[in-house]
């Protein structure tokens, strides 16, 4: 066993036995059985201090409270919307979440403003079906869906650019050290971009042949995900494509 | 175009020298392949090849379940739907979802819950589907095998991976593994699943005649079976990371020797500068800094990267 190995993490498998050492803990990933510490993900093994940890390379987005989350509009009621936010439940939105607060309570009460009846009927007009959301969520629990709003900064409907789907785990690699990935992709293909908790990323660039450049990039990132030198590696790919693609 | 005629079963599964039809040893397995993440549209998937069997498997979930009155308030509920292609054995197979399958995707949920939490998942499902392109004796063994790959790779958390092989009797005599040919014509077969973190059987079934010291024998042939299966199951996983680990280890290398060729460039800049002006002072002290910053700045981002 490559224990204090860290250079290069070791892939483990479900029921591995990381160690047979008791004063190791099992962290995230990883269990107790009988005096053995076992792994219960494929996953990179990661020791630190006495905890054993094996982050998981693939995995289903689970909702918390306060993620930016990427959703398509799947059903539209006269009261809610129901928002695919690429989790086990669908999510919930409801015109009261979706509404600009400020503007419309203002009018309320002094005379000719509207019922908040009316304003959310009104405000149901604002999306339809199919409709790409930034949201965030608002409320998780065991019983019902995740309920979304749109109110707040960089969030609501997206009117333009491309969505794709990559894988959950992954997420923070495309991010980087303090965001180090995600300034070297908006600053090699000049792309506009949004990383959403739930796996989705948008993507809006001046040309199509950008976006194509900085999609391939994130597919190349979701496959090397493991491996270390990332970020040189895709500072030179994304220079080479450059070259070869003739793009400035 | 080829015509199909089945062959007869053979007189004598095992030849004069102890060896079986197929010149295996008696507790020799066929040749195994496995692979995961083949398909795309899967959330984990699995390809194994066992002998002559040819098996797809892939997990959807956990999510919602249809119809809603299966769903259970504490638990995840586990759903394989195991299916038989129609070109997969030699007479063509009814589309039809059959009894005999019916009955294999409920032994296959049964050998694959006991290494799921499924507790962590309550009014939703996991569905695996099985699909058998080729069939060679020993599906559901294989199927297990496949299965567990395929919800390893959906990341879903596991206590173990499964392993199937099957057992069987062939002239008075136990084998491991059963091919198309000892299964029918053999005596007895015991298909098995084992759990490999503990050796405990998930699924065990008997079908035909023996004592109860030749199925001693077979469950320990069995186990021998499936830690050999265990290891190449273990070994694809692997190696799909590390095969890619491998590739960007070279691009890295690349990436060092053309960063090293650019390197000297700014150096016989700023030797052409010491030329020209006679205020050198004031410049070397300001250019040279930037060449040992540059391996600096490589050197944390590999150590942020590897945290």
């Amino acid at each position: 066993m490559t224990e204090n190995n860290n250079d290069v993490r070791e892939i483990v498998v479900p029921g591995e036995i990381l160690t047979e050492d008791k004063n190791f803990v099992p962290g995230r990933g990883a269990i107790r059985q009988g005096n053995k510490i076992i792994s219960i993900y494929i996953g990179l093994k990661n020791i630190s201090g006495k905890f054993i940890n094996v982050v998981p390379l693939r995995g289903k987005y689970r909702p918390e409270i306060g993620d930016s989350v990427i959703g398509k509009i799947t059903d539209v009621s006269s009261v809610k919307w129901r928002v695919d936010i690429n989790a086990r439940d669908t999510a919930v939105l409801k015109p009261r979440d979706a509404m600009d607060v400020y503007d419309k309570r203002s009018q309320r009460g002094r005379g000719g403003g509207k019922s908040s009846r009316e304003e959310e009927a009104e405000t149901m007009k604002k999306f339809g079906l199919g409709d790409m959301l930034i949201a965030k969520i608002v409320a998780v629990d065991r019983v019902s869906d995740p309920t979304l709003t749109t109110v707040g900064e960089s969030l609501g409907k997206i009117n333009e650019g491309v969505v794709i789907n990559v894988d959950v785990p992954k997420i923070p690699r495309i991010i980087g050290k303090k965001g180090s990935m995600i300034k070297l992709l908006k600053d090699f293909t000049t792309c506009r971009l949004f990383i959403a908790k739930n796996g989705l990323v948008w993507i809006n660039g001046s040309s199509p042949e950008l976006e194509r450049l900085c999609i391939d990039a994130i597919r190349k990132i979701e496959r090397e995900a493991h491996t270390t030198g990332l970020t040189d590696r895709i500072q030179y790919y994304i220079q080479e494509k450059k070259k070869e693609r003739g793009l400035k | 175009m080829t015509i199909l005629i089945p062959e007869d079963y053979p007189k004598t599964l095992i030849n004069k020298d102890g060896k079986r039809i197929d010149g295996r040893a008696l507790d020799e397995l066929r040749p195994f392949k496995c692979k995961i993440g083949v398909l795309a549209n899967a959330h984990g998937s699995a390809y194994v090849e066992h002998g002559k069997n040819k098996i797809y498997a892939g997990v959807y979930g956990p999510r919602e379940v249809h119809p809603r009155h299966l769903a259970r308030p504490d638990k995840g509920i586990l759903r394989v739907h195991y299916r038989m292609s129609t070109y997969s054995v030699h007479e063509r197979k009814s589309p039809a979802p059959n009894r005999r399958e019916r009955e294999i995707s409920k032994i296959i949920e049964d050998a694959l819950a006991p290494t799921l939490f499924l507790e962590l998942y309550p009014n939703s499902a996991i569905e695996v589907f099985i699909q058998i392109v080729s069939a060679d004796g020993g599906t559901r063994c294989a199927s297990t095998t496949a299965a567990s790959l395929a919800l390893a790779d959906a990341g879903l958390p596991m206590k173990s991976l499964v392993a199937g092989v099957a057992a069987g009797k062939a002239d008075g005599k136990i084998i491991l593994d059963c091919g198309d040919l000892e299964d029918k014509a053999g005596s007895a077969d015991v298909p098995a699943a084992v759990r490999m973190i503990d050796e405990e059987f998930t699924l065990l079934q008997f079908d035909g005649e023996m004592n109860p010291e030749e199925l001693e024998i077979s469950m320990k042939y069995i186990k021998k079976g499936a830690r050999e299966i265990y290891a190449a199951q273990t070994a694809a996983i692997k190696e799909k990371f590390d095969r890619i680990r491998q590739e960007t280890e070279a691009e890295n290398k690349i990436i060092e020797k053309e960063t090293k060729k650019a390197e000297p460039k700014p150096v016989a800049k700023v030797e052409e500068k010491k030329e020209d002006p006679i205020e050198p002072v004031k410049e070397t002290p300001a250019e040279p800094k930037p060449e040992p910053e540059e391996p600096t700045e490589k050197s944390e981002d590999n150590k942020e990267e590897t945290k």
